[in-house]
């Protein structure tokens, strides 16, 4: 940059410098958030928000930890919430400023991760089932079929530890967040078995082959599948007999944060019932908001019987973990 | 300090931030204690590197220097000729090295993405001999180690292909034309004469191949379809779902000794070269 450029921006940069306006934080996941919807805060409260995206609670975790990593509002899945709120990371929330906590649909209202919606309000969810093609394949509904040997090939598997060897404990019908030993001795069998008939263990990327027909039957998010659907229709999704776990992104407010109030007006923002709407409609998934709901898709929303099945999964206890880890490993290497 | 020691100051400096700086850390934190949902705590122990001898793990760094030697050979073996034909190809050598460095322009992601859509079974490969009647059901190409080493010796063969081509371009033309001279076939010569003069840039290029996919994780991951651990996997997953860095960091450790002695003997057999 030459003087004379350096002297025609400068002004610009130290406009910049003293925008009197107060700058809110938000460490979301990509692609989790109406962008217009932003603007809209921005706009409505004439303050600025910095956005940044992260791909895994590990990501997150890792940049939060230290405790001053300028973030205000972080969005951790549900199981995250009490192993976050025990090291003191989260600010309580202070449900007089949330008055549109009661746009929240009666499945959160209470949820057995935070009873009393101490720490975070319920945001996005979705759970684990299995996708399959329906042109091809039929009689899928429980993990069971994923051993079937018709699928061999054409079969793949999350390449994620934990709902792996959930499927297999369920399969066997031991508790999908089984801390014993000898239950994760036997699921680690069962999975060593399936891996003959696998193609691989992909997570998102099994999309466009399930959409190609490559792939005729994966475990796989409900989101993804219906984002799936929308380039295969002969794609069903099979809530599994033997139960499922389900997942929900919630917004939480960290303790480091310095504007705790404005936080806490974006929570609010985020509960109306046309801004979780659009955002839902951005995320192509289901909203925990009980207003907003517009989509009726069974595959996001499944009905109350179904729903019954699914299960919250609570966190791992840090030697569970490490135990689960030393399998997951031993499995891929076999 | 001298003007020129000063000079170099910066030079210091940006290797010690870059280069010092992140080792130590990761040194560190090797020998630290797992925190319980990332990070890592105090005591200080060698935990992680006693855990590292579990023959679990000794599995994988076999599997891995297997897998990175094989890529090598591979190379070595699709590369010399194409280095040779390059370097003698006359006014459209530069063009040939164009073409060579042409897929660096795009990401290596996208790379590693393109051969999904041509090993998968809808992809390239199986739809072009379906449709020739070679083959009744697609090949199971992707997902598997084969595709592992082809995505790797596609994305490093340039790595061996460009410091064999600077040696063979600078050797002496005259040498060969004596051997033919002297009665020797062109294999002959090719093998006693071409082959020992080029052995720097091939062992140059050996270690610009094997060090990168030694530490590989992008292609195991997305080619094997993650059915198989390779070390970089390994790291990947402590400092992610398993959360244990300092077990991820004791594996890097490991992955940086295996560069490094090969770096070394490398740099003595190119010591060694200069002095004779």
């Amino acid at each position: 940059m030459n003087r004379r450029a350096f002297l025609l921006t400068a002004p610009a940069l130290a406009g910049c410098a003293t925008d009197a306006r107060p700058r809110l934080n938000v460490f979301n996941w990509s692609a989790y958030i109406d962008p217009a919807m932003l603007q809209r805060f921005e706009r409505e409260r004439g303050v600025r928000i910095r956005y940044g995206t992260y791909e895994s609670n590990e990501e997150m975790l890792a940049r939060v930890m230290g405790g001053n990593s300028g973030w205000d509002v972080v969005f951790p899945t549900h199981n995250r919430l009490t192993p976050m709120a025990a090291h003191g990371l989260l600010a309580a929330l202070d449900h007089t400023r949330l008055p549109a906590l009661r746009n929240l649909g009666s499945r959160f209202q209470s949820p057995v991760w935070d009873k009393t919606l101490a720490w975070a309000i319920p945001y996005m969810w979705n759970g684990t089932g299995i996708a399959y093609n329906g042109a091809q394949v039929s009689n899928i509904d429980s993990w069971g079929a994923l051993w079937r040997d018709d699928l061999k090939g054409r079969l793949t598997m999350l390449d994620d530890p934990e709902d792996v060897l959930g499927a297999c404990l369920l399969k066997l019908g031991l508790p999908f967040s089984s801390t014993e030993p000898a239950h994760l001795a036997k699921a680690r069998a069962e999975a060593i078995a399936q891996k003959v008939n696998l193609r691989a263990y992909l997570n998102a990327d099994v999309r466009d082959q399930l959409v190609s027909g490559d792939v005729l039957a994966a475990q796989l998010w409900s989101t993804t599948t219906a984002q799936a659907r929308a380039g295969n229709p002969q794609l069903r999704f099979a809530w599994p007999s033997e139960g499922f776990p389900l997942y929900c992104d919630c917004a939480a407010i960290l303790k480091e944060s310095r504007h705790p109030e404005l936080a806490h007006e974006f929570l609010d923002f985020l509960l109306r019932p046309e801004v979780a709407a659009a955002n839902a409609r951005v995320a192509a998934t289901a909203t925990a908001n009980g207003v907003g709901q517009h989509s009726i898709d069974p595959v996001l929303y499944p009905p109350d019987d179904i729903y019954a099945r699914g299960f919250w999964p609570p966190p791992l206890p840090p030697a569970a973990q490490r135990l689960r880890d030393r399998i997951w490993t031993e499995i891929k290497s076999a | 300090m001298t003007l020129r020691s000063w000079s170099l100051l910066p030079v210091r400096l940006v290797a010690t931030v870059l280069l010092g700086a992140p080792l130590g850390i990761v040194l560190v934190y090797s020998l630290l204690t797992r925190g319980d949902y990332g990070g890592v705590e105090f005591p200080w122990t060698a935990e992680s590197f006693t855990r590292l001898l579990d023959p679990l793990y000794l599995g994988i760094l076999w599997r891995s220097l297997w897998i990175a030697t094989s890529a090598t050979v591979i190379c070595a073996l699709a590369g010399f000729p194409l280095a040779l034909f390059i370097a003698r190809s006359g006014r459209w050598r530069n063009l040939w090295l164009q073409l060579v460095l042409l897929p660096f322009w795009t990401s290596f992601l996208v790379r590693t993405y393109a051969w999904i859509f041509i090993l998968r079974d809808t992809g390239l490969v199986n739809t072009t001999l379906l449709s020739l009647g070679l083959i009744h059901k697609p090949l199971p190409l992707l997902y598997n180690d084969g595709a592992v080493l082809a995505g790797l010796v596609y994305n490093y063969l340039p790595f061996f292909v460009l410091p064999l081509y600077a040696t063979l371009e600078r050797l002496d033309g005259a040498l060969p034309e004596a051997a033919a001279d002297l009665g020797a076939p062109p294999w002959r010569t090719l093998w006693r004469v071409t082959l020992p003069l080029s052995k720097p840039g091939i062992v140059a290029g050996s270690v610009l191949v094997f060090v990168p996919c030694l530490g590989a994780y992008l292609t195991p991951d997305l080619l094997g379809g993650g059915k198989t651990v390779m070390l970089g996997n390994l790291v990947q997953n402590q400092f992610t779902s398993a959360r244990d860095w300092p077990f991820g960091a004791a594996v890097s450790m490991v992955v940086l000794l295996v560069s490094a002695l090969l770096l070394a003997a490398f740099l003595r057999h190119r010591t060694a070269q200069e002095l004779l």
